[in-house]
């Protein structure tokens, strides 16, 4: 059946006459002629050094690693099973003939018969390997036993590691062959120590462009350094995500003028203590552990508590908490300062991953996909390294063991989950929360309808015995006594009325026959089949988002593992949490799989490291993730403190020095850069782990201080093909929040407050209002903040559901939170163009701008003419939006283009509609397969005051909204350079 | 570098942006001068192609093959007795007190190949040799989202890119003036949502594109009221001549005149979109046949006659969702008004591609996430429903090379797991990987360290259902 080793050919006689010499060549102590025993001497080297690590790596993982399930029958792993050729009966490998070997015909990947191995075209051989295959077959295709082949590579192993690379210690490895595989050295980079490089550097020069000039192309000349205003535009969007003030500009190009260095230092000094600066860093951070505010998945609850975690991570940067602080909080807070709500909010970051436990799951597997989950992100956020690849197996390609993936991972053995209490810290911001009332309003219409619709279901019990003829003095005395049971409280399993099922359950329980009460919903119509599933669930939702205005923290708690069903409520901390429920023992899960259980395993780190670092964790419930924190934040970790300064670099060039700032590994791409990386690193670190300490030392260095244009853009290209010398500052197209945010800056209806409650700006209204099914119902629509100051905030703030992700952010590359998100894509697709050119929210930052800039343009120009006023107005929508003055020829194409619209303009634009307060919802009802609809009223939308509106501005600001529109959709607007 | 605007880009210009509509990104791309470097031209596959396109009918909420494809008559015999499941491997859903439910349904064999179809497929059965039942799939999940995500991109936790998006990296567009990859979705998107047709880590121009059913098909196509085309062109023009200014200042920055040329682009896409999206140059009779007009069918009726134009258009991969199939409780009712929804459309669009010569080429596939159990869990007393079963479904195939008039491997007598033939889901997708010419093997992409491939760590071709031995 398998086809993998299909072949057609039929020399079963041929064959077993190469078998026989196979075999002579094999057995010890036969004779030989002295060729083949020399050729057998170097094949036999061969395989220890070659041919094995080879099987290992691409074939055993189908051909025997695995003995209940081998591929084609086919054994790779000892000779005879190779001789016996698996499934086929035919030998793979004749000895001394490679050309008559199905194996190497295999690896060639240009047979007929033979099918390409390894399957996967990545994983082909290359033709290096290709010849240590076919000259070991040639040489008779000796294979030692596992002593013979240790003492070969023993004798040879100062040669080999010279030559090949070497063999990395690590822990628990599930084979022999892998813990003694050999790594070239150039491939573990990241795990050496960091080693702060002696920088020979002039006293002025900074010791960053001293590193760079190191790794200079010869004879690339560097690009001059970039003047005032495009200094400050991309210094103020790289520091806080917005653009520098008309003022700012004049003033710093003045400052400039009269000592370069000295106005840059000013100047990022100021942008440093900019409340803006730590939304802007955050917002990294946020791209790298997932940020979102709910939980995705089948229900995608809100996640009401998220934002805390959010304001954290904003108030950390702002305060330059020192990283070796920061990490240690989110890993640990609970247990760092288990007395502080700041710590336990900081612990949100563990859960950051979509996640929810609904009874259709089996709950050790969503137990173990929180786990999984945890591990990775772990790796990837502070250790640049993606940990999943040994989830099911030793690394493929890292000195990562199995067994340390699950070492890592039963460090959060006791991590449970939690919406645990934090009371609210004096810096945190809590205006707004009076919106809770539209979500209560919500919660009374579902308690309206589930008792109109137990009422109904009263009045069909009614109906059905009537029909039925039969006595329902049973069944009155069970509502009966429900009504009892309600009317003393007692029955607070459910707020809303369920009277008939609380009747149906109590003689279910009594065993009475179905045949004798009412069947469930009994006589619904379809629309009431729908109303019933929509306001239960509904009102079941409501507890996720009314958390929110509540003292709780997304948080975690170390405890026992108690056993659930579903969850479908926020978690609180069990008062029990030491003692109650299992205390999770970690295994290597076989294979990856949950139920396939391997040897145990006790919490520890990646064995890779330096064994210095390694760090005793408790086994205790408590004190496991501390233990791991502080390995991760020792300041001798080169995997936390390159992670971290390869991020920041990032941060302010577009371009990491290690190209994949979440993988270090060995399919990574290197540092192009590494003494820089490691200065960086060591520097950071002394510097008491500080972010602004370090953005200030790269921010006055000549490389960030260069113009992105380059006098000679041929040599330029010629002697740095890659674009990684740093020999010029790379454009940088905005983010999709940056773009957002700089337009509300330039009109002037951004609002500056920090943190708060998520708000939710007006998105694309068909996206608002498009149903999207969740389990059993279907999700709110998004309604807009009623009023603008609450909508225009920084996109930061933005609710982020992981269900509906906001298109105008979408389509400019705002990352999803399904991945950690390593690095900004910037890509240019059309829908771009619809998001700027054609949307509503354009258009209306479009009007708020041309408003804005006449009225102050005419009130500064009070006594000039109409002409006057109008340049005036031009220049000033060219520094707000492109931060320079316009040059004539464009101050002449914009009045034109202003004076010509406005003769063509309508006195009376087109009146925007009201916001609707209810939406009609159309879906097929689970229960009848049939079509139903039922009203969605949106509460917030009766207290709605729309953006400026074109009715309320004059037709000359009107025209000039379209020089404005022009203006954002420019490619200018788009890049800092 | 030119800092001439072209006037008029070449056809493949067009919707080579198309965008998406809602919450996506986008299969438009840089717009690159050469068509080497253009990801959307068509290209060859690793293997002779059986089919070109395909049809992909996802019946969200996962389909009882016992009530629908695949008759359990040993099932009747224990109708209504109880028992109970319990363990750490098993869900809420699937523990505690059970009773087996027969089908509701008759069944009867239909076509030559006697395929078995429940009676309600009334039009279905008249094209029953025209399709291949495949009776052997399993998947890993029981919970919707996740299996969603693995039908539908391969891997149970999303983020990773849709079969649509693997097909067209592989293939390109036929017509490159459309998206390689559309999706038409229900009225409401379906749990796990718009990651369901994600381009995941492919390049955004792999992105399933979304045609709205209400409202503007792709989001922000038009201006607000009030912008006339005039205006906007007006607007245009400004904006092409301060770029040209600035891009005479940064030669160096290659993107600007990819951007400027998107803007052309978007702006004749307002006008052309709409059009291919028109229904009504069909004729009545086409559109009696699909069931349009018929409160029942018209939904899912339109989708297919957009289907079979897209096809047309040389759509490489279009998605059609119906649903939900969640039936737990009163599975006669729901299930047959599904099928009454689904089965009059479906049938009219393999007649129609057959007559138009185009079933041959175009592979239809029809399935949901998983199936259904032969059970049903006790909550709050007995309800003729059944759960979801990750360890048996039916999955039937037409058109597009696929081994038509068969029916492919076989469940148990209750139909609680496949017995026969049985594949994992990921071998389902090398194999209509391979009926269009692609081998999963080589369709890879590097993405977090590691190749990844549409069936996450390689699989089998299933010879059975393309009718090889």
């Amino acid at each position: 059946m398998n086809p993998n080793w299909n072949c057609v050919t039929s020399g079963a006689r041929a064959f077993t006459k190469v078998m026989c010499l196979a075999l002579l060549v094999l057995l010890p102590g036969t004779f030989l002629s002295s060729t083949i025993m020399a050729a057998s001497d170097e094949a036999e080297l061969l395989f220890v050094r070659r041919i094995q690590p080879l099987l290992n790596e691409k074939c055993l993982s189908c051909h025997g690693n695995d003995e209940s399930d081998v591929q084609g029958g086919l054994d790779l792993r000892s000779l005879s099973t190779v001789l016996e050729g698996g499934d086929q009966e035919k030998p793979v490998i004749v000895p001394g003939r490679p050309d008559d070997s199905p194996i190497y015909h295999a690896i060639l990947r240009n047979h007929g018969v033979w099918r390409p191995m390894p399957p996967k075209e990545a994983d082909k051989l290359d033709a290096e390997q290709i010849g240590w295959v076919k000259h070991w077959i040639a040489g008779g295709a000796p294979w030692p036993d596992r002593e013979r082949a240790q003492s070969i590579a023993n004798a040879n192993a100062v040669t080999w590691s010279a030559e090949d690379g070497i063999v990395v210690k690590t822990t628990g490895a599930l084979s022999h062959e892998w813990a003694n595989r050999r790594y070239k050295p150039e491939g573990l980079w990241s795990y050496q120590p960091v080693r702060k490089p002696a920088v020979q550097h002039s006293s002025d020069e900074n010791p960053i462009d001293a590193l760079i000039t190191l790794r200079m192309p010869k004879g690339l000349n560097v690009a001059p350094a970039a003047d005032a205003r495009t200094f400050i535009r991309q210094a103020a969007f790289d520091l806080t995500g917005l653009p520098p003030l008309p003022d700012d500009i004049t003033e710093f190009e003045k400052s400039f003028a009269a000592d370069a260095d000295e106005a840059v230092r000013a100047l990022v000094d100021r942008l440093l203590e900019s409340p803006h600066y730590g939304e802007r860093m955050g917002q990294h951070w946020l791209d790298v552990t997932r940020y979102a505010d709910s939980s995705g998945f089948a229900n995608d609850y809100e996640r009401g508590n998220a934002w805390r975690y959010r304001d954290y991570v904003i108030r950390a940067f702002n305060s330059d908490k020192p990283y070796d602080q920061f990490v240690k909080e989110q890993i640990a807070g609970d247990e760092l300062e288990p007395e502080k709500s700041e710590a336990i909010v900081a612990t949100g970051f563990l859960r950051m991953g979509p996640w929810e436990l609904t009874g259709m799951e089996v709950a050790k597997i969503a137990r173990q996909r929180f786990l999984d989950d945890v591990t990775n992100s772990v790796g990837e956020t502070f250790l640049a390294h993606s940990l999943q690849c040994a989830r099911c197996h030793d690394h493929k390609f890292d000195p990562i063991p199995t067994h340390d993936y699950y070492a890592m991972q039963a460090v959060f053995a006791t991590t449970q989950l939690c919406e645990g209490s934090a009371a609210f810290l004096q810096g945190e911001n809590k205006e707004g929360f009076e919106e809770r009332q539209y979500l209560e309003m919500i919660a009374e219409e579902h308690q309206a309808t589930l008792a109109k619709l137990d009422a109904v279901l009263l009045e069909n019990a009614q109906k059905w015995f009537n029909e039925k003829g039969l006595d329902s003095a049973q069944w009155m005395a069970a509502v009966e006594a429900a009504k009892q049971l309600d009317s003393t409280k007692k029955n607070n399993r459910k707020d809303y009325a369920d009277l008939f099922a609380a009747a149906r359950n109590s003689l279910l329980k009594k065993g009475v026959p179905e045949n004798e009460f009412p069947p469930k919903l009994v006589g619904f119509t379809i629309d009431q089949f729908g109303a019933e599933r929509v306001a239960r669930k509904g009102y079941e939702r409501l507890k996720w988002q009314l958390d929110r205005y509540e003292p709780f923290a997304l948080a975690v708690y170390s405890g026992r593992t108690v056993s659930m069903k579903s969850v479908l409520s926020p978690i609180r901390i069990p008062k029990n949490r030491l003692t109650e429920g299992d205390l999770e023992e970690s295994c290597i899960h076989v294979g990856g799989d949950p139920f396939s259980e391997g040897p145990k395993v006790k919490p520890g780190v990646l064995s890779v490291l330096d064994p210095t670092l390694q760090v005793s964790i408790p086994e205790g419930i408590e004190g496991r993730r501390l233990a791991l924190a502080d390995w991760i934040a020792n300041k001798n970790n080169p995997l936390t403190t390159r992670a971290i300064a390869n991020r920041i670099w990032m941060w302010h060039f577009g371009e990491p020095i290690a190209g994949n700032p979440n993988n270090f590994g060995s399919t990574g791409k290197r540092p192009t850069h590494p003494e820089l990386l490691d200065w960086l690193a060591a520097t950071f670190v002394e510097q008491t782990w500080s972010f602004k300490a370090m953005h200030r030392v790269i921010m006055t260095s000549d490389a960030y201080r260069r113009s992105s244009k380059h006098s000679n853009v041929e040599s330029l290209k010629e002697k740095d093909p890659t674009g990684s010398s740093f020999a010029v500052f790379k454009p940088r197209r905005l983010s999709a929040e940056e773009l957002r945010d700089a337009m509300l800056f330039a009109t002037a209806e951004l609002n500056p407050m920090v943190g708060g409650i998520p708000n939710r700006p007006e998105i694309n209204s068909e996206a608002a209002m498009q149903p999207r099914q969740v389990m059993g119902t279907f999700a709110a629509a998004w309604v807009p903040n009623p009023k603008p100051a609450q909508r225009n905030r920084r996109s930061i703030y933005a609710l982020k559901l992981r269900g509906l992700n906001d298109p105008a952010m979408e389509v400019f590359n705002a990352p999803s939170p399904d991945f950690s998100c390593e690095r900004r894509e910037a890509s240019v697709v059309t829908p771009q163009v619809f998001a700027m050119f054609n949307s509503k929210a354009s258009h209306a930052r479009a009007l708020a701008m041309a408003n804005r800039v006449v009225n102050e343009s005419q009130r500064d120009n009070a006594h000039g003419d109409d002409a006057h006023s109008a340049q005036a107005a031009i220049a000033l929508c060219f520094e707000l939006v492109l931060g320079r003055p316009p040059h004539a020829h464009e101050l002449k194409a914009c009045i034109e283009h202003w004076r010509e619209v406005e003769s063509t303009l309508p006195d009376k634009p087109t009146v925007d509609n009201k916001p609707p307060l209810e939406v009609r919802r159309e879906a097929v009802e689970e229960n009848t397969g049939e079509r139903f609809s039922f009203i969605e009223r949106l509460h917030a939308n009766a207290d709605f005051v729309p953006d400026l509106q074109a009715a309320d501005v004059a037709v000359h600001p009107r025209a000039l909204a379209e020089v404005c529109l022009v203006l954002f959709n420019s490619n200018e607007f788009a890049y800092v350079y | 570098m030119s800092t001439e605007v072209p006037q008029s880009p070449s056809r493949r210009g067009f919707v080579q942006s198309l965008g998406t509509s809602l919450g996506s990104i986008a299969f438009a791309s840089m717009l690159l001068a050469d068509d080497k470097a253009n990801p959307l031209v068509a290209k060859p596959g690793h293997l002779p192609a059986k089919a070109k396109n395909v049809i992909f009918l996802m019946m969200e909420g996962g389909p009882s093959h016992i009530d629908t494809f695949d008759p359990k008559p040993e099932l009747a015999k224990q109708h209504l007795k109880e028992f109970t499941r319990n363990g750490k491997q098993k869900s809420a859903m699937e523990s505690g007190a059970r009773y087996y439910v027969k089908s509701p349904f008759t069944f009867r064999k239909h076509g030559q190949s006697g395929a078995d179809m429940a009676d309600n497929w009334t039009h279905l059965a008249k094209v029953a040799d025209d399709l291949c039942f495949f009776r052997g799939c399993q998947v890993d999940s029981v919970n919707h989202p996740t299996a969603m995500y693995q039908m539908n991109c391969g891997n149970r936790f999303g983020g990773d890119p849709g079969i649509g998006a693997w097909v067209c990296y592989g293939l390109g567009s036929i017509n490159e003036d459309l998206p390689g990859f559309i999706v038409l979705p229900e009225v409401s998107y379906p749990q796990g949502g718009p990651a369901n047709w994600s381009n995941g880590y492919l390049p955004a121009n792999f992105q399933g594109t979304p045609l709205r059913p209400k409202g503007s098909p792709i989001l922000d196509l038009t201006p607000p009221e009030g912008v006339s085309r005039e205006l906007q062109r007006k607007n245009l023009d400004l904006i092409t001549k301060l770029n040209q200014l600035h891009l005479a200042e940064h030669p160096e920055h290659e993107e600007l005149s990819a951007r400027m040329e998107n803007y052309e682009l978007a702006f004749r896409m307002q006008m052309q979109v709409p059009e291919t999206l028109d229904l009504s140059n069909e004729s009545a009779a086409t559109h009696e046949g699909y069931g349009i007009g018929n409160a029942a069918t018209d939904a899912f009726g339109r989708k297919c006659l957009l289907a079979r134009k897209l096809i047309e258009k040389g759509v490489r991969f279009v998605q059609l969702y119906n649903g939900s199939w969640d039936s737990h409780d009163y599975i006669e009712r729901a299930h047959g008004n599904l099928v009454r929804a689904v089965d009059q459309p479906i049938a009219a669009l393999i007649t129609d591609l057959k007559q138009r010569g185009l079933l041959e080429s175009t592979l239809i596939v029809w399935c949901g996430e998983f199936g259904r159990t032969p059970d049903n869990g006790v909550r709050g007393g007995t309800a003729y429903g059944r759960d979801h079963n990750p360890s048996a479904m039916t999955i039937w195939m037409a058109g597009g090379g696929c081994n038509a008039g068969h029916t492919i491997g076989a469940t148990d007598e209750l139909g609680m797991s496949a017995v026969e033939e049985v594949h994992h889901v990921r071998d389902f997708h090398v194999t209509l990987l391979r009926l269009l010419g692609l081998d999963d093997n080589k369709l890879t992409y590097y993405h977090a360290g590691r190749f990844k491939q549409l069936s996450q760590f390689g699989g089998t071709v299933i010879k059975e259902l393309i009718g090889e031995t």
